[in-house]
């Protein structure tokens, strides 16, 4: 690799993947970017918008974030976390089904809060925010019954079979921000310095989205870059076939806070690519490095 | 000829401006007195004194030369007396341990600090690591220290703490010179040289156990206090130093994010303080500040570790 390409292209390309990264200090206003405009396919991050829109409708009065739903195991969304994957009946609260989206990012607890919070009401809020290039075009089970069709097998499990040939997924339609789920690099981290700033919503809705995304399980994507006891980092991810993305905030001891969006599309439809995963932490450490520079 | 001895003649007849009474005070005869200031008179090629049978009075080459006089004997008075204090064994010296690596400058500009302050106190500075200055100390070898926290010695006394945050030098190939903040943890794996645990021996633990907390287990520690030595095994690639920038060509210094190490500095004293103490330790903090990147310890920062669900407990 010749010695003058950009650091964050260096990165992404010794993955086997192409990247868009947005990265800006959030009380500073200092950005870094590669491709930051271009629009992304969110998968599973636009469970973060839904979970904005919650937490503002629970404080106009038009739901109660304690209040109980029943999730019956019968025609839930399925996947591989959560209730998703569980086999039975569930009954558990909207702030606890929130949890479940957010941190093991479980398809079911998204489409649940979704229906009850209507999608169009999670895209009206992003236009009232001023991010116009964030839209939500349908939930988790829309998408996975257009990776069906598109893929031409009967259920999930076939999908995933499928879903090792490049030229299925050369025709997935969810693969393409135009009719996916989407967004770009820069409207993501707009909206987290906002959540970060509390100016997404009130201080206690933006501190209890924060909370959630702190206790994210994932260890491989952005937190594998900032392995360090004293570096704190929050996210959601997102997935796909040759889809790896992630959203997040990486907090310093000495009080910087930096919002970073990544996202990746592999050439290899290989489903575990863990250098591909850990693109995602090592660019945002590059991009992160580049705005502590000059403090 | 004597000159000084002679200046002291000639400032006598200033004074008295008759040479019977200026013999007189002198305690020696008339004509020996009125030959020396000849003699002077013919050293410098000038008429200091214009004599009449009534009266003696300076010329103008005489005035001019009586502050010039003055000055120059005085200053060997001084010099006579300080020499003869120090061979009595009470002068006005202020016996200060001083760190091993404080490095030229902050030395000099501490003895250069101390000279302006104190002019008649002579500062004998000694090299001593922190052991060794608590011993010399208490046995009364030293009469003030700086010495690196954390220390704790029953009998001293201590001024104000200093810190400063050291960075880590790095060989310019090391790969982690392309950040430009370096966490500790990113070192794991490498070689450090560090200060000799005989001579610092609470910096020492103190810097370890930072180290461990954040994911640096050196592979091997070589202890030197000679820094050029340090240098020589970061420029070779064999290990990494903690400490301020180097001008060495070859090793490169970066900032640790978070500022994980914190080196103080104190000054000490024995309980019962010594007469230029208070003046040392004033000149000393100033010069650490201006001169080592030292500055006032405010609140410590607590080390705290954020919590992630997939590395705590039970995960």
């Amino acid at each position: 690799m010749s010695p003058g390409v950009d650091p964050l292209e260096r990165v992404f390309r010794g993955a086997g993947v192409t990247g868009w990264l947005h990265a800006v200090d959030v009380d500073g206003g200092r950005e870094v970017g590669l491709r930051a405009g271009e629009p992304v396919v969110l998968a599973s991050v636009f469970k973060l918008p839904l979970l904005l829109e919650l937490h503002r409708q629970a404080e106009r009065g038009l739901l109660d974030l304690a209040g109980l739903v029943r999730v019956p195991a019968e025609g839930r969304t399925r996947g591989g976390t959560g209730l998703a994957a569980m086999l039975d009946d569930a009954t558990l609260s909207l702030r606890d089904l929130a949890y479940l989206m957010m941190t093991v990012s479980d398809n079911a607890a998204a489409d649940a809060l979704l229906a009850r919070v209507g999608r169009e009401a999670v895209n009206a809020l992003l236009d009232r925010l001023g991010l116009t290039e964030t839209r939500v075009v349908h939930d988790c089970r829309d998408m996975l019954t257009s990776l069906w069709e598109d893929a031409g097998v009967a259920d999930q499990s076939d999908v995933t079979q499928a879903c090792a040939d490049p030229e299925v997924v050369a025709r997935l339609r969810a693969l393409d921000p135009a009719r996916s789920n989407r967004s770009t690099p820069r409207d993501m981290t707009r909206l987290l310095a906002m959540i970060w700033r509390d100016e997404a919503a009130g201080a206690a809705s933006c501190a209890a989205i924060r909370r959630l995304m702190a206790l994210q399980v994932w260890p491989h994507r952005l937190a594998s870059g900032f392995p360090f006891d004293d570096v704190a980092v929050s996210g959601k991810t997102g997935t796909l076939p040759t889809l790896r993305n992630e959203v997040g905030v990486v907090e310093y001891p000495d009080g910087g806070r930096y919002a970073v969006a990544v996202f990746t599309r592999s050439l290899s439809t290989a489903q575990n690519q863990p250098r591909a995963d850990a693109a995602i932490g090592a660019a945002a450490r590059v991009a992160i490095d580049q705005l502590r520079t000059h403090i | 000829m004597d000159l000084v001895r002679h200046l002291g003649y000639f400032l006598v007849v200033t004074e008295e401006l008759h040479f019977g009474n200026a013999a007189a005070r002198l305690g020696m005869a008339q004509p020996p007195l009125s030959q020396r200031i000849r003699r002077l008179e013919e050293e410098l090629g000038m008429r200091l004194f214009e004599r009449s049978s009534r009266r003696v009075a300076l010329t103008e080459a005489g005035r001019l030369l009586v502050p010039e006089a003055r000055e120059i004997v005085a200053r060997v008075e001084r010099m006579r007396d300080l020499m003869a204090d120090l061979a009595r064994g009470d002068a006005a010296v202020v016996r200060a341990g001083v760190p091993a690596d404080l490095g030229a400058p902050v030395l000099a500009a501490l003895i250069a600090g101390f000279r302006d302050r104190r002019p008649d106190v002579r500062l004998a500075p000694a090299e001593m690591g922190t052991a060794a200055q608590v011993a010399a100390l208490l046995e009364g070898r030293l009469d003030v220290g700086l010495l690196r926290h954390p220390v704790a010695a029953d009998g001293l006394a201590y001024g104000p703490v200093l810190v400063r945050h050291p960075g880590v030098l790095l060989a310019e190939d090391d790969e982690l010179t392309a950040w430009a903040t370096v966490h500790l943890g990113d070192l794991a794996g490498r070689e450090l040289v560090l200060f000799p645990r005989d001579a610092e021996p609470g910096l020492y633990d103190d810097t370890l156990a930072s180290c461990r907390r954040g994911g640096f287990v050196p592979t091997a520690i070589t202890c030197t206090d000679r820094a050029e030595f340090a240098l020589g095994l970061v420029l070779s690639g064999t290990a990494v130093a903690f400490g301020a920038p180097a001008e060495t060509p070859g090793v490169v210094w970066r900032p640790l994010a978070g500022t994980p190490l914190a080196w103080r500095c104190l000054p000490a004293w024995r309980a019962e303080p010594g007469p230029y103490v208070r003046d040392f330790t004033a000149v000393a903090v100033r010069v650490l500040k201006e001169s080592a990147g030292m500055v006032d310890e405010g609140a410590p920062p607590t080390p705290r570790v954020a919590p992630r669900p997939a590395t705590g407990f039970l995960a």
